[in-house]
C-alpha cells in the first residue's frame, strides 16, 4: 500500500512538474501585501507566511508590509506602494475597519490590480463601489473565508457533545455561552451568525449570553468568569462555551478551570484559528475543537493571482472566492497539527491547487485537499 | 422767682427723633430682610433638593443606559468604570449595580457614612435587535449634606449681607436723618435757646427747601412776630397804656439802674411824687373818658416841663413821678418841684369847661450814692402824705420831722398786735349830759392806746392804722366788751340808767354777725342791749346802703339805739336821716366851736335842730367847751351835750368817781323834768 501510495505521489509530482514546467514560461509576479496585523500576531503572520510560501512555489515575489494594526499606517503603506515608479503587479489588501477602501480607489487611479483578502467591502462602500471589476476595474475580486459555517459547525459540535453528556440545566435546556470578538467586523458577525443559526435550529439549546471579549484571552477569561458566577446564581448548568477565536477559547478555559470545572468533562469549549495553543489543548482533551485554516487564504490568494496572470481568471466562476474552513479535533489533529506548529508552509505544494485547464475559477482548498497536498512525514511513511 | 426753667415741669429726657426713627425702622428692616432671605433660601433649598433628586434620578437613568450593555455582556470592569465616573459627583455617596440575580456587580463608595442619605434606584434595561431584558438595577446613594452646607453658608452669607445692608442703611439713615432732620432741628433748637436767654429773635439758618426749610422759615417768621409782640409786651409791662409813660415797674428798674450807675457822687437825685388833688371829682363830673384825657394832658405837660435827662412816670390812678437825676442842692430841687407843680396847674379845657388841675407834690432828695436810693418813692410818699393831709396843692419836702412822723406811724402800725395782746388799748368814757337837767344820761366809749413808748395816743392817729391792718372788728368787740362791763359797773354803782355809746367803724356795718355778738356779749355781762347806743358815720352808710340798713335794723331790734355821728361835716344827707333807722344825730363840734359868736353856725344848728325835731330824732351837740355853748344849744332845742365843759374822756374808774361827786338831786330833777323843755342856765 505504501508502495502504491508512493507511486501515486511520484506520478503526481511528475504531473506537477510538467504543469509547472508548462507554465514556467510566464513572467514572475511582483505582489505586495499590506498586512493589517501586528508583527507576532499569529493569524496575520501565518497569512503572510503562507502567502510567501505560495509565492516561492508559484514564481511570485511577495513583499509583505506590516501596518502594525494602525490603519493610518496601512493607508500610508498602500499609497507608498502605489506611488512607486516600479509598481507591483498586484496589491493585496485586507479591508479591516474599511480602511482599505481609499487605497483601493488610489490603486484604481494608479492602474495597480488589487485583491481583497479576508475582509471585503461592506456597507456603504459595498453599495457605492458595487461588485469587483465594475466601478473599480483594477479591483479584481476578493478571497474570504466562510466563517458563518465555521461558527455553526463549532456550535453544533458543542450541542452534540452536550446532548451526548446530558448537560441540561434544571430548566431542561442546554445552556451555552457565546464569546464573540466584536460586534462590528464582518469576520466576527459571520461567526456569531453561525452560532445563532445553529442554536436557532436546536430548540433544546439556549445561548445565555453572547459576550464580547475583543478577541483577547484575558477579557474572555473575565467575561467567562462573570458568566459562570451569574450562571451559578441563576441555577444554570453551563454546558458549553463557544468562542469566536482560539485566544478567547483559551481565556474561557482558564476561567472554567478557575471556577472549579473540568473542561472536557464538565463543560466543552470550542475555538477557531487552528492556533498552536488550541491544538495543544485539543490534544489534552480540554478543548473540543478549533475551526479554521483560513490563514491559508494568503497562499490561496497567490494561487488565484498566478492563475489570473496566466490567463485563467478566477472570475470565470466569480470574482469572489469563498474558502471553507475546517475543524481540527482530536481525531484529525495529527495530520495538520505539525504544519501549524512548525509553520512549514513550504511543505504545501501550492501548484497542485491551481485551476485545471478549462476549469478556471474552480478550486478545492479543503482540508482534505490540503492534507493530500502534504508530503507524508517520514515517520508516517514508516 | 429764680430760674424760669425751674418752674417748668421736669422736661422728659431728650430722645432724639433720629434715634427713635432708627429704632423704629431698623429692627423691622432687619427682620424683614432676614425673613425674606430665609424664605428665599428655604424655597431655594427645597427646589435644590428637588433638583438634586431629579438629577440623581437622571444620573441613575443615564448610568443605567450606559451600564446596560457592559452589564448584560458581563463586562463588570466596565460597569465599575462607568459607575466610578459618577463618583466625580460629590453629592453621590455610593453607587451599586446589581445584576438580574440581585448580586452586586459593582459597588463604589465615596466616603464612609454621611448624614441624610437619599437613594435612587433604577432598573437597567438591556435591549438589542433580538432581546429586551432587565439586566439588573442601579442604586445611587447620595447626600443632601452639601446642600445643607451650601444652604447654611448661604444663610450665613445672607445674614452677613443682611446685617451689612442693615448697618449701611442705619448709617445712611443716621447721616441723612442728621442732615435732613437732626441738623435743622438742632439749628432751630439753638435759635430757641439763644432766644430764651435774652428774648431776642435769632433766625434759624436752615437753607433747605424741604419741610424743615419751610418749618424754619415759618419759625423765623413766627419768632419775628413773637419777638415784636414780646417787645410790645415788654414795653406794655413797663409803660402805662394810657399816657405812654413808664409805670411803677419801670420806676423800680429805673431806681435800680440809678443806684447802679450813680452819676457824680456829690450829685443829688430829686424825686417828685405827684398826686392830683380831687381827680375823683373830675371823673365824677366829666366822666371817665374825660378823666383819662385829663391824665393824658397832665402827662404831656409833665414831659414838656422836664429836661431830656429827667424821667417821668405814671404810677397809677392820679399818681405821677418825676425824677431829676442831677440837682445841685435841695433848693434847686424844690424849685424844680415848684416848676413841675406850676406846669400842672395850667388850666385845661375839658368839655368846653376850664378846669384848673391841682396837685400835691412830695419831694425827696437823696445823694446819688445813697444806699437807700431805692426808698425814694417811700420817702417822697411820706412827704406827699404830709402835703395831702396838711397842705394840698403844695410841695412838701421830706425833712426830719416828716420822717419822724412817718417812722412813728410805722412803729405804731407794727405795734398793733402787741397792743392787743398786752391790753394797751383802753376804753375811756366821756359823759353825755342832758342840757336841761344837767343829768349824765350816757357815756361815749372812746378808745385810747396806752403805748409803752409813745404814751397815750388818741384814736385819730391810730384808728386809720387799725383799719388798715384789718383789726377794726377786733377793736370793736374789744370796745363792746368793755362797754358791757362798764354798764355792769354803772348798774352796780347805782347808775343803771346811764347808757353807753360805741363807735362803729364803716366795715362793721357790713358784718351781719355783729348783732348776734352784741346780744351774746350783753347776755354774758347780763346787761340790756337797750343800754347800748351805736354811733355810725354817714360815710359808712354810703358804702353799702342795703347791708348797713339791714345791720342797723337788727341792732335796733335788740333794743340798741343808733346815732349818726359827726353830722354836718360829711354829706349831711337828709335822705339818710329818713332812710335809716336812726334815733339820734350828733352835731359835729365844728358847728359848735364858734357858737354863740358865729351866726352862720347858729343858723345851721338851728336848721338841723328843727329838722331833727320834725323827724323825731334826738340831737346831741359835740365839743361843748363853754357854758354859753351849752346854753345856746339848749336854746336851739338840742337835747344833749358832750364835751370838755362837762367832762374830758377818762378811764371808767375816774368817770365813776366823777359821777359819785355830782349831786344826785340834779339827776333826779333831770329825770323828772320833761325832756324837751328849753331851759336857760
Amino acid at each position: 500500500m505504501t508502495v502504491l501510495l508512493r507511486i501515486l505521489l511520484v506520478a503526481g509530482m511528475a504531473c506537477g512538474l510538467i504543469a509547472s514546467a508548462s507554465q514556467s514560461s510566464a513572467k514572475p509576479l511582483d505582489i505586495v501585501f499590506v498586512n493589517p496585523g501586528k508583527t507576532g500576531e499569529v493569524f496575520w503572520d501565518m497569512v503572510a507566511q503562507s502567502m510567501q510560501a505560495a509565492g516561492r512555489k508559484l514564481d511570485a515575489r511577495v513583499e509583505v508590509l506590516t501596518s502594525e494594526r494602525n490603519y493610518r499606517t496601512m493607508q500610508e503603506l498602500g499609497y507608498g506602494v502605489l506611488a512607486r515608479t516600479d509598481k507591483p503587479d498586484f496589491l493585496i489588501l485586507s479591508n479591516e475597519e474599511s480602511a482599505a477602501v481609499p487605497i483601493l480607489e488610489a490603486a484604481e487611479a494608479a492602474g495597480v490590480k488589487t485583491l481583497l483578502l479576508s475582509n471585503t467591502l461592506i456597507g456603504d462602500d459595498a453599495k457605492r463601489l458595487g461588485p469587483p471589476r465594475q466601478k473599480l476595474k483594477t479591483w479584481l475580486g476578493d478571497i474570504t473565508t466562510d466563517l458563518q459555517t465555521a461558527g455553526a459547525r463549532m456550535a453544533n459540535a458543542l450541542i452534540a457533545a452536550a446532548r451526548a453528556e446530558k448537560w441540561q440545566s434544571p430548566d431542561g435546556k442546554i445552556h451555552l455561552l457565546g464569546i464573540g470578538g466584536d460586534e462590528i467586523t464582518p469576520a466576527s458577525i459571520a461567526r456569531n451568525a453561525g452560532l445563532k443559526l445553529a442554536v436557532d435550529a436546536a430548540p433544546d439549546v439556549v445561548v445565555d449570553r453572547l459576550l464580547f471579549a475583543n478577541w483577547t484571552q484575558s477579557e474572555a477569561e473575565q467575561v467567562t468568569a462573570n458568566y459562570l458566577g451569574w450562571a451559578s446564581r441563576k441555577q444554570i448548568r453551563p454546558a458549553g462555551i463557544w468562542a469566536g477565536n482560539d485566544p478567547m477559547a483559551l481565556g474561557a478555559l482558564r476561567a472554567v478551570t478557575a471556577a472549579g470545572l473540568v473542561p472536557g468533562r464538565d463543560i466543552q469549549l470550542v475555538g477557531l484559528n487552528w492556533s498552536e495553543d488550541a491544538l495543544r489543548e485539543i490534544r489534552a482533551g480540554r478543548l473540543l475543537l478549533t475551526d479554521g485554516g483560513h490563514f491559508l487564504l494568503g497562499g490561496w490568494s497567490i494561487v488565484l493571482l498566478r492563475d489570473y496572470a496566466d490567463g485563467c481568471d478566477f472570475a470565470a466562476v466569480s470574482p469572489r472566492v469563498e474558502v471553507k474552513t475546517s475543524a481540527i479535533t482530536r481525531r484529525n489533529l495529527g495530520s495538520v497539527g505539525d504544519l501549524v506548529k512548525t509553520r512549514a508552509f513550504d511543505r504545501i505544494d501550492f501548484t497542485r491547487f491551481r485551476a485545471k485547464a478549462g476549469r478556471c475559477g474552480r478550486y478545492d482548498f479543503s482540508l482534505d485537499a490540503l492534507v493530500s497536498s502534504l508530503p507524508l512525514p517520514e515517520g508516517a511513511a514508516d | 422767682m429764680s430760674d424760669p426753667a425751674s418752674n417748668e415741669p421736669a422736661a422728659p429726657r431728650l430722645r432724639p427723633v433720629v434715634r427713635a426713627m432708627i429704632w423704629a425702622t431698623v429692627p423691622v428692616l432687619l427682620l424683614v430682610q432676614l425673613l425674606a432671605s430665609a424664605g428665599v433660601e428655604v424655597s431655594s433649598f427645597w427646589s435644590q433638593v428637588k433638583q438634586l433628586d431629579a438629577r440623581m434620578a437622571r444620573v441613575a437613568e443615564s448610568r443605567a443606559e450606559l451600564i446596560a450593555e457592559p452589564l448584560w455582556k458581563m463586562r463588570y470592569d466596565r460597569v465599575t468604570g462607568v459607575l466610578n465616573e459618577i463618583m466625580h459627583d460629590e453629592t453621590i455617596a455610593a453607587a451599586a449595580v446589581y445584576d438580574d440575580t440581585g448580586a452586586v456587580i459593582a459597588r463604589v463608595v465615596a466616603r464612609s457614612e454621611s448624614p441624610s442619605i437619599a437613594e435612587v434606584s433604577r432598573p437597567i434595561h438591556y435591549s438589542n435587535g433580538n432581546i429586551s431584558v432587565q439586566a439588573g438595577r442601579i442604586a445611587i446613594a447620595y447626600s443632601h449634606a452639601a446642600l445643607y452646607a451650601d444652604a447654611g453658608s448661604r444663610l450665613v452669607l445672607l445674614l452677613v449681607v443682611g446685617l451689612l445692608a442693615t448697618f449701611a442703611t442705619l448709617i445712611a439713615m443716621r447721616i441723612s436723618a442728621n442732615i435732613f432732620i437732626g441738623r435743622p432741628l438742632a439749628v432751630m433748637m439753638s435759635a430757641i435757646q439763644r432766644s430764651k436767654q435774652d428774648g431776642r429773635a435769632y433766625p434759624a439758618d436752615v437753607k433747605s427747601s424741604n419741610e424743615f426749610g419751610q418749618l424754619a422759615r415759618a419759625f423765623n417768621a413766627m419768632q419775628h412776630t413773637t419777638s415784636g409782640a414780646l417787645d410790645r409786651l415788654g414795653h406794655m409791662a413797663g409803660h402805662d397804656p394810657l399816657t405812654g409813660l413808664p409805670n411803677r415797674r419801670s420806676l423800680t428798674e429805673r431806681l435800680a439802674v440809678a443806684s447802679r450807675d450813680r452819676g457824680r457822687p456829690d450829685a443829688l437825685v430829686a424825686f417828685c411824687f405827684i398826686d392830683l388833688d380831687d381827680f375823683k371829682g373830675i371823673n365824677d363830673t366829666f366822666g371817665h373818658e374825660a378823666g383819662d384825657q385829663f391824665l393824658v394832658h397832665i402827662s404831656r405837660r409833665l414831659r414838656r416841663a422836664v429836661e431830656t435827662e429827667d424821667w417821668v412816670a405814671r404810677l397809677g390812678g392820679d399818681e405821677f413821678v418825676v425824677i431829676r437825676p442831677e440837682v445841685s442842692n435841695e433848693a434847686s430841687a424844690h424849685a424844680f418841684a415848684q416848676q413841675v407843680l406850676a406846669a400842672i396847674s395850667e388850666p385845661i379845657r375839658l368839655h368846653d369847661k376850664q378846669v384848673v388841675p391841682r396837685a400835691s407834690i412830695g419831694l425827696a432828695v437823696r445823694r446819688a450814692d445813697d444806699p437807700e436810693l431805692s426808698h425814694l418813692p417811700t420817702l417822697a410818699d411820706i412827704a406827699l402824705y404830709h402835703a395831702k393831709s396838711k397842705a394840698p396843692g403844695t410841695v412838701a419836702v421830706l425833712d426830719e420831722a416828716l420822717q419822724r412822723e412817718y417812722r412813728r406811724r410805722r412803729d405804731l402800725e407794727l405795734a398793733i398786735p402787741a397792743g392787743f395782746a398786752e391790753g394797751q388799748f383802753e376804753v375811756w368814757y366821756q359823759s353825755q349830759v342832758d342840757l336841761e337837767s344837767q343829768e349824765v344820761v350816757g357815756l361815749e366809749a372812746l378808745i385810747r392806746w396806752r403805748h409803752p413808748e409813745h404814751g397815750v395816743i388818741g384814736p385819730a392817729e391810730f384808728l386809720p392804722l387799725i383799719e388798715r391792718s384789718g383789726n377794726n372788728a377786733r377793736l370793736t368787740r374789744y370796745v363792746l366788751t368793755d362797754a358791757c362791763w362798764a354798764l355792769q359797773r354803772l348798774a352796780a354803782a347805782g347808775r343803771p340808767q346811764i347808757r353807753i355809746a360805741i363807735n362803729l367803724p364803716p366795715s362793721e356795718l357790713a358784718d351781719h354777725s355783729l348783732a348776734a355778738e352784741l346780744r351774746a356779749t350783753c347776755a354774758r355781762f347780763d346787761v340790756s342791749a337797750s343800754l347800748l347806743e351805736l354811733e355810725i358815720t354817714e360815710g359808712s352808710l354810703i358804702n353799702n346802703i342795703a347791708s348797713a340798713s339791714e345791720t342797723l335794723h337788727r341792732l335796733r331790734r335788740l333794743g340798741a339805739t343808733i346815732a349818726l355821728d359827726d353830722f354836718g361835716t360829711g354829706y349831711s344827707s337828709l335822705a339818710h336821716l329818713r332812710r335809716f333807722p336812726l334815733d339820734k344825730v350828733k352835731i359835729d363840734k365844728a358847728f359848735i366851736s364858734e357858737i354863740p359868736d358865729s351866726a352862720e353856725d347858729k343858723a345851721i344848728v338851728g336848721v338841723i335842730a328843727s329838722l331833727a325835731d320834725t323827724l323825731g330824732l334826738t340831737l346831741v351837740a359835740e365839743g361843748i367847751e363853754r357854758a354859753e355853748q351849752a346854753e345856746a344849744m339848749r336854746e336851739m332845742g338840742v337835747r344833749f351835750g358832750q364835751g370838755y365843759f362837762y367832762q374830758r374822756p377818762q378811764p371808767l374808774d375816774a368817770v365813776l368817781e366823777w359821777l359819785e361827786k355830782r349831786p344826785a338831786v340834779e339827776s333826779r330833777v333831770l329825770a323828772d323834768s320833761p325832756s324837751i323843755a328849753p331851759e336857760f342856765a
